[in-house]
């Protein structure tokens, strides 16, 4: 009767983990980086349809689709998701994946951490998107108090949503904290500070706005909750103008956070795509060192209502003017790498053109509120929806787009599809600027913000119904996008190495890179080391100018094409 | 490119630090705070603290540092029993601190002096009990160093002590400023 059975019936040789645990669990640098923009896909979904509902319910001069508090609770989802858990986590995906590989590391400093941090991020996401079943918060994304103290808003949503806040936030510490001593203490043997790609640069000083920006917010919410949940009355019997100092002292930095990344995408991008070395890299970098120093002497330009005195309003006026020096700066060496480059438009630089466009036209716009007497006329209209669409939308988030088409085939070994990448792009460009670009003109017409209806002026009906049907053109621009990016995964053209002839080290990696990220690095002596290692006949420190006397490249950087 | 461990530890001090930097932006809007709305008040009741009881106790959260850095020493010449005890006695202190602290809350708490009878003790407690909070969490960090220490997993060049040693000595001198600004300055 003895019968040899295996030593286990049934039992396969080993469960191997599914691609979702290996995705909760790992430490890597690169898979916490594609996590990060999964789960700010999902938040984009959330927050793009909350904007579709208002457009709606504003499409039409009395309207009563959200009436009332219900549009204050789509106001303030939407905002705070975008703002917290969509362009940040966007960003700080791609600072994860790029950093390490830009600057020859095999991961970030503390890669539990970074894990860690992704978590919170994702917890506080959930929290927020617990607070509509506890009553959902209706206070707005900056939270005015008093509005936001117990007798004006006593639902227990906004509790939960200064919780998601303090979470998300601390893990944003934390990958500060990481991206900082990954920049300090593990970039490759003769990756100088004046040698990092521009991306690893503006990656590296955004960590320490967002080390010393965040901090103020956690401190105000924490406030804010000492009053909500144990009657402190700190903003109330106290003063509530101390909420918006301390609010803005974190938010103004917070703009630039989302967009430093973004900046420094771009500053890869344009070089690689105009064939010429990005010009004037030393002002590019030190502007912005100068950006990171003055976010936080702006902030209370966003107060010039409150009537803070006239040497203070002065004061900031002034230092909100200055910002726009270093940030022309970012312009005009983009403009100048571009020119007389031999410029291939392909989506990514598409995407960087139309960010140059519409960027600039929100910092001008942005520069009319460093004037005191047009802030205080202009304060609370349209115009400032419209100005700060311009430079979170079409700056940030167009950066990320042209980005994600960039980098696309370093993260999945494929190319995007050009056509439907082509068409995504027009309807995005034409959308986003259909929404937006009109909200000037409601806002000069004095068409205050925050409302959820408007009586019928002349010109209000037309040109809101023209926002909100391009709110729709540019709904569907992204969604084509997101069909993109999930079709060409699998039926994608393969891209291989270095796809686009790039200079910095990322391109020097297997597309998609394996653990460890690098087997063999070069040896590094400029900016551009695979520049190097492709012409080892002229390499960048070997000749003495890049550039002719004219400030134009030189002939033979041409000819390497 | 595998870390060697001082390299580690450099790269663990350095991230404590940066944290830090941050965390102290949080005590300096708080203690702002408290400056700026004490203008609204007389007092605010700052008159039921007592000084010269709470720096009794100050003056234990400020002597462990002190065996923090004695610790260190030993450890530095490889006394991990010796070590490992001084971290306990750095514990202890804090816990001492700690429980001086809670006490203390009650007692005012019993005089009327609640988080919302005043803004300066809305501020008060906001603070103090922050900084309480950096205390606890601190003690089972001293404790881990203490039972490490003694089973001999933490040696001379141990990376990470470092940076929970430059944790308590932060948390220490926080305590340092919260004192004048609460105990000792009677405003603007």
């Amino acid at each position: 009767m003895s019968q040899r059975a295996p030593a286990f019936p049934n039992t396969p040789a080993r469960r191997r983990p599914s691609a979702v645990w290996k995705v909760l669990t790992s430490t890597d640098h690169k898979s916490i980086g594609l996590t990060y923009m999964g789960v700010a896909a999902v938040f984009l979904v959330l927050g793009g349809l909350e904007a579709l509902v208002m457009r709606l319910q504003l499409a039409v001069p009395g309207n009563r689709l959200l009436a009332g508090e219900t549009y204050d609770r789509f106001l303030t989802m939407h905002g705070t998701t975008m703002i917290f858990f969509v362009l940040l986590p966007l960003l700080l995906g791609f600072t994860n994946y790029l950093l390490p590989l830009q600057i020859g590391a095999r991961d970030m400093a503390f890669p539990r951490m970074n894990a860690f941090s992704l978590w919170l991020l994702v917890g506080g996401g959930l929290l927020l998107y617990l607070s509509p079943f506890t009553g959902a918060p209706s206070q707005g994304w900056f939270s005015y108090a008093p509005l936001s103290e117990t007798p004006f808003t006593p639902q227990r949503g906004v509790d939960l949503w200064s919780a998601a806040l303090i979470v998300g936030g601390y893990g944003t510490t934390l990958t500060a904290v990481n991206v900082l001593v990954t920049g300090a203490r593990l970039r490759m043997r003769g990756m100088l500070y004046k040698r990092l790609p521009m991306f690893a640069w503006m990656s590296w000083i955004n960590g320490f706005i967002i080390l010393f920006a965040l901090p103020c917010l956690t401190a105000v919410l924490l406030m804010l909750e000492v009053d909500r949940l144990l009657g402190a009355g700190l903003f109330t019997r106290g003063d509530p103008v101390l909420w918006q100092h301390y609010f803005w002292l974190f938010g103004h930095p917070e703009i630039y956070l989302l967009i430093l990344p973004a900046w420094g995408l771009i500053s890869e991008i344009i070089p690689v795509f105009s064939r010429k070395p990005i010009f004037g890299y030393e002002f590019v970098a030190w502007s912005t060192v100068a950006i990171a120093f003055l976010s936080f002497a702006v902030y209370a330009h966003h107060m010039f209502a409150v009537g803070l005195g006239w040497p203070v309003e002065l004061a900031f006026g002034t230092t909100s003017m200055l910002i726009a020096i270093p940030t022309g700066i970012k312009v005009f060496n983009w403009l100048a790498t571009m020119w007389k480059g031999s410029v291939r438009y392909t989506l990514p630089m598409l995407y960087a053109a139309a960010f140059i466009v519409q960027f600039t036209f929100g910092g001008v716009s942005g520069v009319t509120f460093a004037v005191v007497p047009i802030d205080w006329q202009l304060t609370d209209t349209y115009y400032v929806v419209a100005h700060f669409h311009y430079v979170l939308f079409g700056g940030s988030l167009f950066a990320v787009l042209a980005g994600l088409h960039y980098l696309y085939p370093k993260f999945t070994g494929r190319f995007l599809d050009e056509r439907l990448g082509r068409w995504g792009f027009w309807l995005n460009v034409i959308g986003f600027n259909g929404v937006f670009l009109v909200q000037h003109l409601l806002g000069l017409m004095g068409m205050p913000r925050r409302v959820y209806t408007y009586p019928d002026l002349p010109g209000w009906r037309a040109l809101n119904l023209f926002s909100t049907v391009s709110g729709f053109v540019l709904g569907v621009g992204l969604l084509l996008l997101l069909i993109n990016l999930v079709r060409s995964r699998t039926h994608g053209r393969p891209a291989g190495r270095d796809p686009w002839n790039g200079w910095t080290l990322e391109w020097l990696t297997d597309s998609p890179p394996k653990e460890g990220n690098f087997s063999l690095l070069p040896p590094l002596h400029s900016r551009r080391p695979l520049w190097d290692l492709k012409h080892p006949d002229d390499m960048d420190h070997l000749r003495p100018r890049r550039h002719d006397k004219n400030g134009h490249i030189r002939e033979e950087e041409r000819g390497h094409q | 490119m595998t870390a060697v461990p001082s390299d580690r530890a450099s790269r663990t001090h350095l991230g404590m630090l940066a944290f830090l930097a941050s965390d102290a932006v949080i005590f300096l809007l708080m203690l702002v705070s408290n400056i700026y709305l004490r203008r609204s008040e007389a007092h605010g009741g700052q008159t039921l603290l007592e000084p010269g009881r709470m720096l009794v106790f100050s003056v234990l959260l400020w002597g462990s540092s002190g065996v923090l850095l004695l610790a260190e020493r030993q450890r530095g010449r490889g006394d991990r029993v010796g070590a490992g005890a001084l971290y306990l006695v750095t514990a202890l202190l804090g816990a001492v601190f700690a429980l001086a602290q809670g006490l203390e809350w009650r007692s005012l708490a019993a005089q009327g002096g609640t988080i919302s009878s005043s803004l300066f003790f809305s501020t008060f407690y906001t603070t103090t009990g922050l900084h309480g909070l950096h205390v606890l969490l601190g003690l089972p960090v001293l404790l881990a160093l203490a039972l490490l220490s003694w089973t001999g997993q933490i040696g001379r060049r141990a990376p990470g002590v470092a940076a929970a040693v430059l944790y308590w000595h932060f948390v220490d001198a926080v305590w340092l400023v919260l004192y004048v600004v609460f105990y000792v300055w009677r405003g603007p």
